[in-house]
């Protein structure tokens, strides 16, 4: 797995976290502020990786080559 | 000069191998072939098979046949009752042929009859070796047990370029509407026949090279017909997809049977388009709840926003009692306090004077007490220091008294005057003879005047 794979499915663990949190009331007005910026951070990351990708298919045919 | 040569036309030759077939082959034979295509013509109705044997994978033989429209018909019809399918290329039959020879055609055999059963039962037992050596190998669920990524969005695709099924499935990736974005590359593969397994095999290994970037191999396949397909049940195949390092999807195609290649892989759904939905489906698991997260955390923040407000202002409130209730408390008790403090001091510089007066008043007592008591003693020491100075005056006159009788009787004049005399020389008493020297004035004072002489 490439590090992008592991950053998103944490982005997305972390994601879920929060929202769990929010949904049970564990966050107060204090930290709330913190958390929704958190958030949002992990929410672009999550878009990104589903309209996005880095793969080339000319290094790959290069690495075929070798 | 050679003889004439004796010629035939071709037509008299062929007239005559087909005499001679005729008399050699004139029954009908149980053979069993492989009935590599069965080249059905749907307008006649007629089918015309190519059969073939193989010995390890190579033909070895190889002959055309005919199977008549009825016949077809009403094998076919036992073919879809007993095997679940209709007659099909890539099978391995059992028949009732007869031999035949067409002059313009050449040798050919005519099917009677399939055994369905014998068929069913090859199949069958090819597919269930398979089974069998990749369980006792331990390798029969290896592909399954793999994890695909939550997004297994890099995906390696083995299949024909243009082919129905490569297109659909691209065409569900990037055709999607939602914009989910997929890399996928192809890697070219006969899928059908008897080249397909080395053709597979091969592809397979050239991305076990590059592995790292992919997520999932797919082999997909469609609309070339359901031919061929028993080398989704070769051992040697799906031993590859078994032990391939990612998860391997298959969307081959084929509705009745499942192949060993299908068993084996991670994932089997049919056709290429099921198999793209399957991963758009895997994207909308993933998508759906980042939605949802991005609902929820605005929904959630404004409720969690405006339940502290109204907490605050309820609790503002309560405040402003409770410190309205303190305050007027404290107010009285200041009061009281106050009003006590007042009087008590009062009191207290009332008390004070009257013993600062009491003090002063002894004070005053005191002094005048002290002062006639010093006076009477000063008076008494005058009185006794009077007294004492006048007794010792009278002592001293006394003395001086006495003195002044001592002092005239011892005055040179009276003693004189009683006729003593005093010897001078030089102005000097004598008062030894040999202080004079012979010769030497003498002076004698006496009371009433002196005499002047000399030593002898």
């Amino acid at each position: 797995m490439s590090e992008t794979t592991i950053n998103y499915a944490r982005a997305f663990e972390e994601l879920q976290a929060i929202v769990t949190e929010i949904e049970l009331g564990q966050i107060t007005v204090d930290i709330l502020s913190e958390k929704v910026k958190r958030a949002s951070e992990l929410i672009a990351i999550c878009k990104t990786k589903l309209s996005s990708t880095e793969e080339d298919v000319n290094q790959i045919l290069k690495e075929l080559d070798q | 000069m050679s003889a004439p040569k004796k010629t035939f036309t071709l037509l008299q030759l062929t007239q005559s191998i087909r005499k001679a077939l005729e008399v050699s082959f004139d029954g009908r034979y149980w053979i069993v072939a492989e009935m590599n295509k069965l080249n059905l013509y749907p307008k006649s109705g007629h089918a015309y098979p190519e059969l073939v044997e193989k010995q390890d994978g190579v033909i070895v033989a190889e002959m055309r046949a005919n199977l008549w429209k009825n016949d077809y018909e009403r094998i076919n019809q036992n073919f879809i009752q007993v095997l679940k399918e209709p007659l099909k290329d890539g099978i391995k039959v059992l028949m009732n042929v007869s031999v035949g020879f067409d002059s313009k055609y050449g040798i050919s055999l005519t099917i009677h009859e399939i055994d369905a059963n014998y068929t069913l039962g090859d199949l069958e037992q090819e597919k269930q070796n398979s089974i069998q050596a990749l369980k006792q190998q331990g390798i029969f669920d290896l592909n399954r047990k793999k994890s695909l990524p939550m997004l297994p969005q890099r995906l390696a695709i083995i299949s024909v370029a243009n082919s129905k099924g490569y297109q659909d499935f691209t065409h569900v990736l990037d055709e999607n509407q939602w914009q989910y974005k997929f890399f996928h590359m192809l890697f070219p593969s006969l899928l059908q026949g008897d080249k397909a397994v080395a053709d597979l095999t091969n592809q397979l290994n050239r991305i076990r090279k590059v592995a790292h970037h992919f997520d999932a191999v797919v082999i997909v396949r469609g609309g070339g017909g359901d031919i061929g397909l028993a080398c989704y049940n070769n051992v040697n195949l799906c031993k590859v997809i078994a032990e391939f390092p990612l998860p391997v999807l298959t969307g081959i195609g084929h509705r009745v049977n499942e192949s060993v290649a299908d068993m084996v892989a991670y994932k089997n759904l049919i056709t290429p388009t099921d198999l793209g939905n399957y991963f758009i489906q895997k994207f909308h698991n993933f998508s759906l709840p980042v939605q949802r997260a991005e609902e929820a955390l605005a929904d959630k923040s404004l409720r969690l926003l405006s339940e502290t407000k109204s907490k605050l202002h309820a609790f503002v409130l309560l405040f402003r009692s409770v410190v309205e209730t303190t305050l007027v408390k404290n107010t009285s008790k200041i009061e009281t306090l106050r009003v006590g403090l007042r009087s008590k001091t009062i009191q207290l510089v009332a008390n004070e004077k009257g013993s600062i007066q009491k003090l002063s008043k002894a004070l005053a007592n005191d002094a005048r007490t002290l002062l006639t008591a010093e006076r009477v003693s000063v008076s008494k020491l005058q009185e006794g220091m009077k007294n004492r100075i006048n007794v010792r005056l009278s002592k001293e006159e006394m003395k001086v008294n006495g003195l002044e009788n001592s002092v005239r009787l011892l005055d040179p004049r009276n003693v004189l005057k009683r006729g003593f005399s005093i010897t001078l020389v030089n102005g000097k008493a004598v008062t030894d003879e040999n202080e004079v020297q012979s010769g030497e004035e003498i002076t004698t004072l006496l009371y009433n005047g002196t005499l002047k002489s000399r030593k002898e």
